[in-house]
């Protein structure tokens, strides 16, 4: 097997090429090729043409904000009452304003958006307030339209090899980025590229918790997204925020991917408990309605399905022909192998193993509303990133907005200007020995035959995290987790490795390691309830605005140790009420209407006006 | 096992310092090759799967699962050439 030759360094790294990686290495290409030229290097654990959450495609945009459907500001109040106010607008309105510009570049692209008869974008409403749910039934080629244009920039990409470490080095008293260590998981090669800026964009932390089927490539998240990014940004001094905010995300049970509300909300679907009943206003993922979701099924009303079996024939043949051709495609597979259907069985729910992940909820590596970290060079945007709720525009338009700043500030920086890196730089004596380390750390199992397996080392490690921190959460149990932790990671150094592949499971353990810890650290840290069941402790079952209306942050202290810091809400530029802030608490329907509520009209039937790609 | 209760001081000591013994195991993987349709061992699939767990078996020159880390997210099936991959849902989740 030929291993691709690694360039010694670039101008811009850009760490996963995934959704937010592949836009990221676009703009970044394009705006330095027009600052007078570049390297862009866009690393990749897998393979970009199948890699990340769109992997197989998206049947929509979640949070699309169009003119004429909603306004950058309605969207800003509304993910800021999704999140309990706790939220950074500024960095949500640089989403809201430059989503439009996006959606009409991937139009440009070549994207198929569902379209009204009149041609307007057809926008669905999931969210409590606003419109924002733009269909992309032909989705499935979103990521092939994003790798024609990454090589049409002239990026240049490294696959399989994924990122152990960060390289930063001090420059004037500030911490600045200056590279990436990276192991090629198929001939076992560490490698360091300088750069003069790096762009993270690994995902989603997706296998912290284990899924209750027990299979630990089962999960809700693309499995190849273990908490790298996290992990990478912790050891190189970055600030991250909201890691207490878990992601829990409802899903067909045992399956594990979404059923999808968003899909089939809109054309008549909802969530019902065992007695058939409605029990939630709006299907759409918060904490609040993951704590009346949970709550259901875990009553003698439980469990929670998803209703379809009221929708007319025509209807489910449209569901499952976004259903089962894009996105999580083998879900029709999954129903099949159990004689199930939509017209004639329920759809079983269940709550997801948790997870760390802005794009569904919040937690992410600390950015502003440029996507820059606390470390100077350093870079964040998608699901690792600390905007909210941003799913999949948010990390395409992250990507962008990371690109941009990057490319301006290598342009701004000193009389070369953007002028191409001719070589990588000397190395510090401290960057030597770091690196040094960090291969003996990376390779290490190689040479242990007895060594502990990944897969058991990492089937304990979250089976532990399922153990002592799925919510509820008490300080008790997270105690002990931390216990746990201290004596797991002396078994992981004991981790042993017949390949390359098991070397790169190794690595990951490491990093499931390091986000269950800020998991747990953050958790405790916040003594208050907040976000329905994503921060619940039966501990301090109140919300408590006086004392907690602050963003809990994780860093690596400079004693080695975790380190808690807290930062103030900045002042909102988007006005929200506190009656506001309260909204998405109430999203329990009241026990008197709570009956099988009747169809919309407009639902019975899916009328060809509705869909504009039959 | 009248001397136990003698030895397990001296065994739960040795316990902490012995080493590590391994054994193999046989798993149900979800991915299922048609040998006859997989003629050309091209890596199509190989490449496309997003946690690497496919290779191409030596002795055989067929695609095979090389490690049980399936997310049954079909990307191999729907990129082989010559349809020989059918991707089954993980028995632990079917
Ligand atoms: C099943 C599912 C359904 C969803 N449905 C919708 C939907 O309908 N609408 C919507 O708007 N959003 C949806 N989302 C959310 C949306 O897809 C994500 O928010 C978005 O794609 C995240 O993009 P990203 O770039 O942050 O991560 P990803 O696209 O997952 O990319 C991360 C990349 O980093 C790579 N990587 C990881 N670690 C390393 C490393 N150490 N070194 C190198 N590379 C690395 C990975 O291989 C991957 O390619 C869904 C997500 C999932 C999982
Ligand atoms: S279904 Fe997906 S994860 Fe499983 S082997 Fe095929 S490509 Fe890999
Ligand atoms: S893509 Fe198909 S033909 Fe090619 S190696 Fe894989 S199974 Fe064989």
């Amino acid at each position: 097997m030929s291993t691709p030759a690694i360039p010694t360094h670039a101008d811009v790294i850009v760490v996963g090429g995934g959704s937010a990686g592949s836009t990221a290495a676009i703009f970044a290409a394009q705006g330095l090729a027009a600052a007078g030229g570049g390297r862009v290097l866009l690393l990749e654990k897998a393979n970009i043409k199948r890699s990340g959450a769109i992997a197989i495609g998206m049947d929509g945009l979640n949070n699309a904000v169009i003119p004429g459907h909603a306004t950058p500001e309605q969207y800003v109040r509304e993910i800021t009452m999704a999140n309990d106010g706790i939220v950074d607008q500024r960095a949500v309105l640089a989403y809201a304003e430059r989503s439009w510009p996006m959606i009409q570049q991937l139009d440009a692209w070549g994207v198929r958006f569902q379209k009204t008869p009149g041609g307007d974008y057809d926008v669905r409403q999931v969210h409590h307030n606003g419109r924002y749910v733009l269909p992309m039934p032909e989705g499935y080629d979103l990521k092939k339209i994003l790798c024609r244009q990454i090589r049409r920039a002239g990026v240049q990409t490294v696959n399989r090899v994924m990122a152990t470490r960060l390289l930063v080095e001090d420059s004037s008293g500030r911490r600045r980025i200056a590279g990436v260590i990276g192991l090629d998981v198929r001939s076992g090669a560490v490698s360091v590229i300088r750069a003069r800026a790096v762009i993270l964009a690994c995902g989603a932390s997706g296998r912290l918790g284990l899924p209750a089927s027990g299979y630990l490539f089962g999960t809700y998240e693309n499995p190849a997204n273990a908490g790298d990014g996290y992990a990478l940004a912790y050891h190189a001094g970055a600030e991250l925020t909201g890691i207490e905010c878990f992601q829990i995300n409802p899903l067909i049970k045992d399956y594990n991917g979404p059923a999808c509300a968003y899909v089939t909300g809109p054309l008549g679907g909802h969530t019902v408990n065992a007695l058939g009943h409605r029990f939630i206003r709006s299907d759409y993922w918060s904490g609040q309605m993951m704590l009346e979701f949970y709550k259901e099924l875990h009553s003698e009303r439980g469990p929670v399905y998803l209703k379809l079996d009221h929708l007319a024939p025509e209807t489910l043949t449209e569901i499952e022909r976004v259903l089962h051709r894009t996105e999580r495609p083998s879900r029709g597979r999954f129903h099949r192998g159990r004689g199930q259907s939509y017209a004639t069985d329920q759809v079983e729910m269940h709550v997801s193993e948790i997870g760390l992940c802005s794009g569904h909820s919040a937690s992410g590596v600390w950015v502003d509303e440029h996507a820059r970290t606390t470390v100077d060079g350093l870079y964040a945007a998608g699901d690792m990133a600390s905007v909210p709720h941003n799913y999949l525009l948010g990390a395409l338009t992250y990507g962008r907005i990371a690109a941009e700043d990057a490319v301006a500030r290598l342009t701004a920086e000193g009389p070369s200007g953007a002028t191409p890196m001719s070589e990588a730089p000397p190395l510090s004596e401290a960057s030597e020995t770091a690196i040094a380390a960090e291969r003996e750390r990376v390779l290490a199992p190689l040479a242990r035959s007895d060594g502990l397996p990944a897969h058991q080392l990492e089937y304990k490690i979250r089976r532990l995290v399922n153990d002592y921190l799925q919510p509820p959460k008490t300080a008790n149990r997270y105690h002990a987790f931390l216990g746990h932790a201290e004596r797991f990671r002396s078994e992981l150094a004991e981790a042993g490795a017949a390949d390359p592949h098991e070397l790169m499971r190794v690595v990951e353990v490491g990093f499931i390691l390091d986000c269950a810890e800020m998991a747990a650290r953050a958790s405790l840290h916040r003594t208050e309830s907040r976000w329905g069941l994503y921060h619940y402790r039966l501990d301090y079952p109140e919300r408590d605005d006086a004392r907690w209306f602050v963003h809990v942050n994780v860093h690596l202290g400079t004693d080695g140790a975790m380190a808690i810091s807290e930062r103030p809400v900045a002042p909102y530029v988007v006005p929200v009420s506190d009656a506001e802030l309260h909204s998405y608490s109430k999203i329990r329907l009241p026990a008197k209407v709570e009956t099988a509520a009747p169809v919309p009209a407009e639902s019975r039937s899916i009328a060809a006006a509705t869909v504009a790609h039959p | 096992m009248p001397d136990l209760p003698d030895r397990e001081p001296v065994k739960a000591a040795q316990a902490l310092v012995v080493g590590n013994a391994q054994t193999r195991r046989r798993l149900d993987v979800p991915v299922v090759v048609d040998d006859s349709k997989c003629v050309t061992g091209c890596r199509i699939c190989v490449e496309s799967c997003p946690v690497d767990c496919l290779a191409i078996d030596a002795a055989a020159g067929k695609a095979r699962m090389a490690h049980d880390d399936c997310w049954y997210c079909l990307a191999c099936e729907l990129d082989c050439p010559n349809d020989a991959i059918t991707v089954k849902i993980p028995l632990l989740v079917r």
